[in-house]
């Protein structure tokens, strides 16, 4: 691990930019909104019945009777759909200055340049911003918005799209599926190996509003591929609202790592989706940092449908004041020799919450399965609090099930060690805490691990010491 | 006054409101190498934790002046900046931060200047090399995982790397097969040079053999009792410390 | 349909393991004294028995259930440190079928007690026992109380047990838990006392279509407090065990302890374990663990036993036997121990 220990600054993920749009939908929701929403969009017909549907799903089911209390969420004051004043771009110069002078200073044009081999950009609910490399386009992968995916390759989206994960799945998938907007699409041929990462960033500006990308990503047979998605908005006093739809097929013998670094400003309630079928043989890792938003509830799925598929989530949650951050991993193990690694960690800070809950779940027909899974969790002070609320379903006797959680602060006796080693007790608790993470930043590529540590520094800084 | 690297003056600490010791009185100049025996809990690792000033160990009387100032007061890391090193009893684990990673970290610390990464890798190296450790623990996770042989030996590498003035060793030796005692021997004489000094404490005269001891110090009951030459402590060795009580 | 053992904090409701669903449970306005129990006191002189009962549960299987009008009631003053037992023991048959029992142990400060609260069946009929026990242990005091249910599989049994742990008192629990078509239980340990302390030791067996809802929650108010749940079990054909444990670190609990280990043994391809292990934390000074495992006795292990010459029926009888022993093992009255033995003997059959 890289032990980077630069200054940086919330101010970069703090730039406001003026609410400066093309068209921003009235708040609310509602069929004339969807309508609306969809001919704006130049929906073929399909979508839009998808959407419509999707409204009735939304108002017909209820919120969720458990974790945190969403009660503060008032669908009447978000304006679902932000235009941004540009067109898809392929290259950065035609991006607005005032957009592109965001994206600069995250990094992004930088990462492109040297450790991508494709970037999507949104901003608000459009991508503003799509590259991929020459030759992985020759290799016949295709990277690109999903507004793009739905005009071209519809018959690829229409059997894809919402099918990993159903509309009644809970309220805010359905609300997502009435609503979505932007996102990537990646599909991956056979036995194609992208060694490069491709990644995404999702920039919310626009106050009081939604984000609502879908991001739908097909890694066909014996096919691998690296995705990187980061999120990030500067804060504004009221709520914001994150309802994205993330759907992975990862095909036989495939393999698909999702690396997630969210980063979204402190009024932000974040209640993502993300479900991956894990073909025959076939490899889905997670690697996930959680460190912004109000309230999250995030918990990624892998549906292990395939013999011989293996799964991995390696996460990070750091919650500080009036933070509650309810995140987790479930895993269906649904055919024979499936395997799930689950490695969790969560930090609470300054009265901040964290919780993990999670689900494995292995089916009667999953003989020969394995699944361990860890959990650890570190309180930085007495005012904090950490939850660890995990559901183990067993139903067949051939399985090697364990699960295992640890819950305390950090121990004085290792930061004497380290302070006499000549660290003052803010150094020794920050290398403690990096160190605590380094299971997930070792699983990023370099800048992001550098990246996350700072964001780690940064909620550190005056905190301890 | 020039050569006195540390002076403790009628040291009396308390761990948990319970008197330890009793004061204590210890100067040790640059070039020697001090020995403090005694039997358990005569307050050998009392003494050296209370010289980097463990927050659980409460100076009640006395003061440990470092190169003529008084560090009574000064934060652990403070100290260590200053020039005293401590090899633990029971080094502690740091899951996710690499040995090499931590030795750059605190050498930074330490010097306050920047660490070149290739001179430094090489001595590191060297050092290794010397102590018959295996380079692959260089990207583990420090002592997570090590055996007992490991971390002693891991100890005497950062002793090394970091380059105090004063190395204070807490029973380095114990526990340690002949081999190992040996290596630990062989890294303090590496460490040795007439600028510096060594407080070994032990209850353990095998890794004495080796080096040329100045002074060895009884402590019993939270007093120094005796302080002899390195015969003292082939006396220990034959009589055991009966002698010294009450 | 009536809900019961709520978990103290819910989870995803398509996880079905928030509270478990019953139809067709017979709750009885009307009761006839329950005649068929006795109490075994070796001597008075530590122990005073009274015919009553005034305790409110705080927190119960579920409403219905703890409002029940009782048809037993016992309260037990421990006064002393006694050496012997004392045993409740209730025997269900055809005269009495149906028990609502509501028993208080109120050890005093510096006492010593072992308690054994037991209920068997003698035959196949279908009973119902609804069994509320509330425990205060008093400053330093320690109670050894064990809970035996050893009903056939057709009845239904529920038991909220709850105890009160003030300072330095110690509580060692032990739950034999083999009975019932439906056994659920509940037990909540309030650890108010400073250095206060619960071990909670559980075997449980299932066959048939036997499910078992054991819902436990020990709330750690006090400094230094501690408390251990050793959950242990086994499940063969289509039987189910849902297992919710909660540790509960409250603020102020500095320095507490608490360990929670839950495992369970699969020896049929349609028996269903869920667990739901949970740890709240609210005070950062504290050490909290838990693991929970589950699976089919290793095929090593069984190869090797079984090559000393045991079949394979044996060979998996002794595995859980092996498996139950440290527990089994912590029950000192001899002809309890050996009644329990000959219980998993004969249900494994």
């Amino acid at each position: 691990m890289k032990t980077n220990l630069e200054e940086i600054n919330r101010n970069i993920y703090d730039i406001k930019n003026k609410d400066d749009y093309d068209f921003k939908i009235k708040k609310g929701l509602n069929k004339e909104i969807i309508e609306e929403i969809s001919k704006q969009k130049n929906d073929p017909d399909w979508m839009k019945q998808i959407r419509l549907n999707a409204l009735e799903v939304y108002n017909s089911l209820e919120l969720p009777t458990w974790g945190p209390d969403l009660s503060e969420l008032d669908m009447s004051e978000i304006a679902t759909y932000v235009r941004p004043k540009t067109k898809l771009n392929s290259s950065w110069e035609d991006v607005p200055e005032e957009i592109k002078d965001t994206f600069d200073k995250l990094g992004i044009p930088d990462a492109e340049k040297t450790s991508l081999s494709g970037v999507g950009a949104q901003y608000d609910s459009e991508v503003v911003y799509h590259s991929i490399k020459e030759d992985l386009i020759k290799q016949g992968v295709i990277y690109t918005d999903m507004e793009t995916a739905v005009r071209e390759y519809p018959d690829m989206v229409r059997k894809h799209f919402m099918k990993c994960v159903p509309v009644n799945d809970h309220k805010f998938v359905a609300l997502h599926a009435a609503v979505w907007s932007g996102g990537s699409f990646v599909y991956v041929p056979k036995g194609v190996k992208v060694d490069i990462p491709l990644q995404s960033y999702f920039r919310l500006n626009s106050p009081e509003s939604g984000q609502f990308e879908h991001t739908l990503i097909i890694v066909d047979e014996g096919a691998s591929l690296h995705f990187i998605e980061g999120c990030s908005a500067p804060k504004y006093n009221k709520v914001n609202l994150h309802a994205g739809c993330v759907e992975l097929y990862v095909k036989d013998n495939a393999y698909l790592r999702y690396s997630t670094i969210e980063n979204w400003s402190k009024n932000m309630l974040n209640l993502n989706t993300k479900k991956a079928i894990v073909g025959k043989n076939a490899g889905m890792d997670w690697v996930s940092g959680s460190f912004g938003s109000k309230i999250s509830m995030l918990y990624p799925m892998s549906i292990l449908n395939g013999e011989g598929s293996k799964t991995e989530f390696t996460g990070i949650s750091f919650a500080g004041a009036g933070q509650n951050l309810d995140n987790g991993f479930k895993v269906i193990h649904n055919a024979k020799n499936t395997s799930s690694v689950v490695n969790a960690k969560s930090i609470s800070k300054n009265g901040g919450k964290c919780t993990y809950r999670s689900l494995v779940r292995v089916a009667e027909n999953a003989q020969n399965s394995k699944c361990s899974v860890s959990c650890e969790s570190l309180m930085l002070d007495d005012i904090s609090i950490s939850d660890t609320i995990p559901t183990a379903d067993v139903r067949t006797e051939e399985v090697e099930f364990s699960h295992e959680a640890k819950i305390g602060k950090i121990s004085d006796k290792a930061i004497f060690y380290l302070m006499s080693r000549g660290l003052s007790e803010a150094d020794a608790k920050a290398m403690i805490v990096r160190g605590f993470a380094s299971p997930v930043s070792n699983a990023l590529p370099m800048e992001y691990a550098v990246e996350m540590n700072n964001l780690i520094n940064l909620e550190l800084e005056g905190t301890i010491g | 006054m020039k050569n006195t690297l540390i002076e403790i003056k009628d040291l009396c600490v308390n761990a948990e409101d319970k008197e330890i010791l009793k004061g204590i009185n210890l100067k040790i100049n640059k070039g020697e190498i001090h020995v403090i025996m005694g039997p358990n809990g005569s307050g050998k690792s009392t003494t050296a934790n209370a010289i980097l000033n463990h927050p659980a160990y409460k100076k009640v009387a006395g003061e440990i002046l470092f190169e003529g100032e008084n560090i009574n007061d000064l934060k652990t890391d403070e100290i260590a900046r200053k020039g005293i090193f401590m090899s633990f009893q029971l080094p502690e684990e740091i899951p996710g931060v690499s040995v090499t990673n931590f030795l750059k970290y605190a050498k930074n610390k330490i010097t306050g200047e920047p660490v070149k990464i290739f001179k430094f890798k090489e001595e590191v190296k060297k050092y290794m090399d010397e102590l018959n450790m295996n380079s692959k623990n260089m990207e583990r996770s420090l002592n997570v995982g090590f055996s007992g042989g490991e971390k002693k030996k891991n100890e005497i590498l950062q002793m090394l790397v970091l380059n105090p003035k004063l190395a204070i060793l807490d029973e380095t030796d114990s526990g340690l097969d002949v081999d190992a005692i040996r290596t630990v021997s062989k890294g303090i004489e590496m460490f040795k040079n007439e600028n510096n000094a060594v407080l070994i404490i032990t209850h353990n005269t095998k890794i004495l053999s080796s080096l040329k001891v100045d002074y060895v110090h009884i402590l019993v009951n939270g007093k120094i009792v005796k302080t002899g030459n390195g015969e003292l402590a082939k006396e220990i060795e034959e009589n055991g410390y009966s002698k010294y009580k009450n | 349909m009536i809900k019961l053992n709520e978990t103290p904090v819910r989870t995803a409701r398509n996880f079905n393991i928030n509270n478990i669903k019953l139809d067709n449970i017979e709750i009885r306005r009307r009761l006839k004294p329950f005649q068929s129990a006795e109490v075994f006191l070796e001597s008075s002189k530590d122990v005073a028995l009274r015919e009553i009962y005034d305790i409110v549960l705080e927190y119960g299987i579920c409403d219905l259930l703890t409002e029940q009008a009782s048809n037993y009631e016992l309260t037990v003053n421990i006064n002393s440190k006694m050496k012997n037992t004392v045993m409740v023991d209730f025997k269900f048959d055809e005269e009495n079928d149906y028990l609502v029992d509501k028993i208080f142990i109120d050890a005093k400060p510096d006492t010593k007690s072992n308690v054994i609260i037991k209920y068997t069946s003698k035959d196949d009929l279908e009973y119902f026992h609804n069994g509320d026990i509330k425990l205060r242990a008093g400053e330093n005091s320690e109670v050894n109380i064990t809970f035996v249910n050893l009903l056939n599989t057709k009845s239904n049994n529920f038991i909220a047990i709850e105890n009160e742990i003030l300072d330095g008192a110690k509580v060692n629990s032990y739950m034999i838990d083999f009975g019932g078509k439906y056994s659920i239980s509940n037990y909540y340990s309030n650890i108010i006392g400073k250095n206060a302390n619960n071990n909670l030791s559980t075997i449980y067996l299932g066959k048939e279509n036997q499910v078992f809802d054991l819902n436990y929650i020990a709330e750690l108010y006090g400094e230094k407090s501690s408390v251990n749940f050793e959950v242990q079990g086994a499940l063969k054909d289509s039987s189910k065990k849902h297992f919710k444990g909660t540790i509960d670190f409250k603020r102020g609990a500095k320095k507490a302890k608490g360990n929670e280990n839950e495992a369970c043994m699969l020896l049929s391809d349609k028996a269903r374990s869920l667990a739901l292990p949970m740890l709240l934390c609210s005070e950062e000074d504290v050490e909290g663990n838990h693991s929970t495992s589950s699976g089919k006795i290793g095929d090593k292990e069984l190869f090797y036993i079984m090559s000393r010459g045991f079949d394979e029926k044996s060979a998996m009888k002794l595995m859980v036997r092996a498996k139950f022993n440290k527990i089994l093992e912590s029950i000192k009255n001899d002809e309890l121990k050996n009644e329990i033995i000959y219980e998993i003997d004969k249900r494994l059959d």
